[in-house]
């Protein structure tokens, strides 16, 4: 029922804003056909959104709105998100979006609202005889940015709420370009606060508090006129119990332990473990550390997109994750690309598929059935297009972008799951005034 | 495996750099086109199942906060 009204109210947004730019287009007080500039003269800095530009992106770029008649250009976007995976977990997530900036004195606002509407029985909730679990999230965010020079800043605020997690954050970024604007750096911090209870519990009964730190810092470069690379840094320093508050893990006598497999079914959990079923417990701080390298290189009628990250934390986690796309030109107004994502880690240092203990006075001090802190590997394979729709001389301001992408995860040292398949599709329309 | 892949790609993007030349304003059309920014290109919903599926955060543009997972 919920799923239904989520997406009659997507229907219902994506049609205000198609009637919306509909009316928009009718008096047009803005030329049907200006003349594109000869070139770019508020050409993007390293790094700096393309849709900032202005003028005709010639000799394989596509072509770019032309120059607003007003000093205000406002944007709405909606988007649609539907995902489905092979241990039974659905999300259906709708959002919406929104920014008004003046490109001429620098500044901008923007805010985006989005509902997780979660339904799930993966195995770990089959193993505590638990029925089908739903919920619903609502996150929002909201950002301004002033930057009239080459000097910039932006600040943000989010929020985050199901009825057993709260989430806050806010948090600020410098930009500063260099050497003609041919380098950009990029430095920003967040702090954020979450509350974290259980359904039917206030918060003022039962909650847990985990604070977090987070640091970014970046450089963003031209290489030549079609390449840009990008390098950041990001460190997170979490504080606080981030257990989960309905995670059971089994027990096993050690001489038991490695007859539950990889893979082992609830049943075969069941008839192995010992009474004791503890809640799961981590350790109460966690310091993460990525380096993300980006590449975007244009060729005459395409775009590879490069992207690999390498992270590492104080749990003794150790991850690498590549991201490519290559999108092609098809025409002026459609790009279409294949999508490939890879991700390898390590588990943390106190993940085993099967903890032991000789009773229930004997429990391990930290331990998890969470198989995305256990080594796994996951392939994905998608595609994506693009689609300009706006009138000549302004196809960038209606545009429709759709993805589909498909993950094979292989869990190789967990309980119940041995891989899992999912599926993502996800449809975007925005819209300019 | 996952830091000896991660560390080749990072020395051999850190390696590319050293190849800069300054590209003027006029220059910039092939740098104006929508997919030549260097922020990820995934948006909200794929940037929070990336943050649920893989147990490494970092880099990624997702503003939400809270995995809704509890």
């Amino acid at each position: 029922m919920q799923l239904t009204r989520a997406v009659l109210a997507g229907l219902f947004a994506t049609a205000v804003l198609l009637e919306a730019r509909a009316e928009a287009q009718e008096p047009d007080p803005k030329p049907a056909e200006a003349p594109a500039a000869p070139a770019a003269p508020a050409a993007p800095a390293a790094g700096e959104p393309a849709k900032e530009a202005e003028g005709e992106a010639g000799d394989g770029g596509a072509p770019a709105a032309a120059p607003p008649s007003s000093n205000l250009t406002a944007r709405i976007s909606a988007q649609m998100a539907a995902y489905q995976d092979s241990t039974a977990t659905s999300v259906f997530t709708p959002n919406v979006g929104a920014s008004i900036e003046n490109p001429t004195s620098g500044w901008g606002v923007n805010g985006r609202y989005l509902v997780d509407i979660v339904s799930a029985a993966s195995p770990d909730i089959v193993a505590t005889a638990s029925p089908r679990w739903q919920e619903t999230r609502h996150a929002g965010n909201f950002g301004a940015k002033y930057k009239p020079g080459n000097f910039g800043v932006s600040a943000y605020g989010s929020a985050s709420y199901t009825p057993d997690y709260l989430s806050l954050g806010a948090g600020g970024q410098l930009t500063e370009e260099l050497d003609d604007k041919n380098l950009t750096l990029v430095q920003g911090y967040g702090y954020g606060h979450d509350t974290i209870g259980r359904t039917g519990t206030p918060f003022s009964v039962f909650s847990r508090d985990l604070d977090y730190h987070a640091i970014t810092l970046g450089v963003s470069r031209v290489v030549n006129a079609g390449l840009v690379l990008g390098l950041f840094g990001d460190a997170v320093l979490e504080s606080g119990d981030q257990s989960k508050p309905y995670r059971y893990i089994p027990i096993f006598a050690p001489a038991d332990a490695a007859k539950a497999g990889r893979g082992a079914s609830p049943d075969e959990v069941a008839a192995l473990r010992i009474n004791a079923r503890p809640l799961e417990q981590l350790p109460l701080s966690r310091q993460r550390w990525a380096a993300t390298g980006r590449m975007a290189w244009r060729l005459t009628s395409a775009t590879l997109r490069l992207e690999e990250r390498g992270y590492t934390d104080s749990w003794g986690m150790f991850a690498s994750t590549t991201d490519a796309r290559y999108m092609v030109d098809v025409g002026s107004r459609l790009i279409l690309w294949p999508h490939v994502r890879l991700h390898v880690q390590d588990g943390v240092d106190f993940w085993k598929r099967a903890y032991t203990a000789n009773g229930p006075g004997d429990l391990p001090a930290f331990r998890t059935g969470d198989r995305e802190l256990g080594p796994l590997r996951n392939l994905g394979l998608g595609a994506g297009s693009r689609l300009a729709l706006g009138k000549a001389g302004r196809a960038e301001d209606l545009v429709l972008t759709a993805s589909v992408d498909g993950t094979w995860t292989s869990f190789l040292d967990a309980l119940y799951v041995k891989d899992r398949f999912s599926v993502i599709g996800v449809v975007g329309l925005e819209v300019a005034f | 495996m996952p830091r000896h892949l991660s560390l080749f790609a990072l020395l051999l993007g850190l390696s590319a750099l050293a190849g800069c030349t300054q590209v003027k304003a006029y220059e910039r059309a092939k740098l104006a086109h929508p997919t030549m920014v260097t922020s990820s290109f995934s948006g909200p919903a794929e940037e929070h199942m990336y943050s649920v599926q893989e147990g490494a955060i970092g880099g990624g543009a997702s503003a939400e906060s809270g995995c809704g997972c509890n």
